[in-house]
């Protein structure tokens, strides 16, 4: 019990080495007794100036930088900036391209989500969940070097397409996977849904309404926990997703555990993507557009063609240039709404690129969402808010 | 409602201020003059339904007589629609956002640290990805592209350190 009276606030220092912090994120927080009365982030310490790192880079050259961003989901940041580019060119990419760019962002979104449950669980108590999540995320790592040869930062989707095809043993191993995922996600469930302690440490925790998140930018779970139907790949469309049936997970309460609730039932709707994807999927095509403008010739070409020769070194060494304007392509990215604007003068790398990065927008809503609570709620909206750092600080 | 729609819309609200034109797929609005800016943003989020701030985009033009640029990039989920509010201007101050999207507070002073613009209004203006005592912004396009010293001779941050070379 506060004593009214005598109210005194103290400013605690919490991070940048704070395991709850998932980072390196620091937290200024005033507190009267235990209960918050104001949060301030502190960010940057991991700041790189991809932004401006960029603007000397050739659009090809750019992919790699992007991988470092949301280190969790590589995948859906190479795919971002890809269709952003694509947007200057209204390239065609061949199917099976567009079908391997769906598996691999849903696998990344489905590995995003799984680290996410594992450590939140981990940072209020409860232990177990790590275990198991970090089994299956394994299983998909491991699939992304099969695939892609890395496992975290494989800049594997390129501007018109994919950097190859996949062996056989990927497809093998994601049938297995995509079988036994919806009985895992009832492991976590069973584990964490009905469990007393983690409804206490979550239900009503960190609320936001459904105007709150629209005023604060919060995206991506933030936004449908709240009750805002609202998701990029149904509501703007790129890829292919138009082609596949799957629900929006909306909660109405707009806590921590509606939270929780959405994403986990968005692993069992990114499961359902795969399993149709895998299904769709044609038998064999080819992966990367043969759209000269940007995508590099092939090998086979090149070691016949002189043209082909001429064309590889050009884009290799000089880059492509884009036309004059500028465009944005936005994706619903594991974390929220992950978005690239591109301003082009007509060169060879982009005059300004700026990263719309869903992590960062949602820690404008922290203070918000910690205020009046205790500061050991405070590890429970960090966590729900699923920051990670490297796309932050940029 | 499609964007021509909301360009009419917003043509018999503010006549002769803005310009709207589609680019890349992209749906932008340009705001002409400076008045009008917080006006048009309004009408958008109240009229409009533009509820949801997606970002704050800054682009520095050395070369042009208007050199700083602003883009606020919004979302309408109703009308699931994207549109891009832009305001030129001669020195780097422009009119915050804050009052009208709350989330703006961030993104505003992500675009005051890197690339100098300053939002009058804002109630919290100061650097957040670097540090206090970082000297420029490094996006916009004087700034040098070469090593830095980190920490020069001097202690900025009071540490009681010594960081000379």
């Amino acid at each position: 019990m506060i004593n009214n009276n005598i109210s005194e606030v103290i400013t605690v220092n919490m991070g940048p080495q704070h395991p709850s912090t998932h980072g390196v994120l620091r937290l200024v927080v005033d507190i009267d007794g235990e209960t918050i009365v104001n949060v301030e982030p502190d960010v940057g310490f991991l700041h790189r100036g991809t932004e401006k790192l960029a603007e000397n880079r050739t659009y090809h050259q750019v992919i790699p930088l992007t991988d470092r961003l949301d280190y969790l989901s590589p995948l859906s940041n190479n795919l971002a900036y890809c269709l952003a580019v694509e947007k200057f060119f209204d390239v065609n990419i061949p199917e099976r391209a567009e079908y391997l760019r769906v598996i691999l962002a849903e696998m990344a979104r489905i590995a995003s989500h799984l680290v996410w449950v594992a450590t939140h669980a981990l940072d209020i108590g409860a232990m177990t969940v790590f275990l198991y999540a970090f089994r299956e995320r394994e299983e998909i790592l491991d699939m992304f070097e099969v695939g892609t040869g890395q496992r975290m930062t494989s800049s594997w989707i390129r501007i018109g397409g994919v950097r190859a095809d996949m062996p056989e043993d990927f497809f093998v191993r994601l049938k297995s996977f995509v079988e036994r995922f919806d009985a895992n996600v009832d492991t976590y469930e069973n584990l964490l849904t009905n469990n007393r302690i983690w409804k206490m440490r979550t239900i009503g925790i960190g609320h936001l309404s459904a105007d709150d998140t629209q005023a604060y930018g919060t995206s991506g779970p933030l936004m449908r926990g709240s009750g805002v139907d609202f998701d990029l790949r149904r509501d703007e469309p790129y890829g292919i997703y138009d082609r596949f049936k799957w629900e929006i997970p909306v909660q109405q309460e707009g806590d921590t555990y509606a939270r929780y609730k959405v994403r986990m039932k968005e692993l069992r709707e990114s499961n359902k993507i795969l399993q149709q994807a895998l299904e769709q999927i044609p038998a064999t095509g080819e992966v990367m557009t043969d759209d000269p403008r940007v995508a590099l010739p092939k090998h086979e070409d090149v070691y016949e063609r002189m043209e082909a020769l001429i064309r590889r070194f050009y884009i290799v060494s000089k880059g492509f240039k884009a036309p004059k304007g500028e465009t944005y392509q936005g994706i619903e990215a594991p974390k929220g709404e992950l978005g690239f604007y591109l301003v082009s003068e007509g060169e060879e790398r982009p005059y300004r690129m700026k990263i719309r990065a869903p992590s960062y927008v949602n820690l404008g809503a922290l203070n918000k969402m910690a205020k009046g609570h205790m500061l050991a709620d405070l590890v429970a909206i960090v966590g729900t808010n699923d920051v990670v750092l490297g796309e932050i600080d940029r | 409602m499609t964007f021509e729609q909301l360009a009419a819309k917003l043509e018999a609200l503010f006549p002769e201020k803005l310009n709207s034109y589609t680019e890349f797929k992209c749906n932008f609005i340009r705001v002409k003059d400076v008045a009008a800016y917080k006006a048009v943003l309004t009408a958008l989020r109240d009229e409009a339904s533009f509820k949801y701030i997606v970002d704050v985009v800054a682009v520095h033009w050395p070369k042009k007589r208007e050199k700083f640029e602003i883009t606020i990039n919004l979302f309408s989920i109703e009308n699931k629609m994207r549109v891009f509010v832009k305001l030129s201007g001669e020195d780097n101050k422009f009119p915050t956002i804050t009052d009208i999207w709350p989330g703006a507070n961030l993104m505003e002073r992500e675009q005051y640290d890197l690339m100098g613009i300053v939002f009058e209004g804002h109630p919290d203006l100061k650097r957040v990805l670097l540090p206090e005592f970082f000297e420029g912004h490094p996006l916009r396009k004087d700034f040098p592209l070469k090593e830095r010293s980190w920490f020069n001779n001097a202690d900025e941050q009071g540490l009681g350190l010594k960081f000379s070379r």
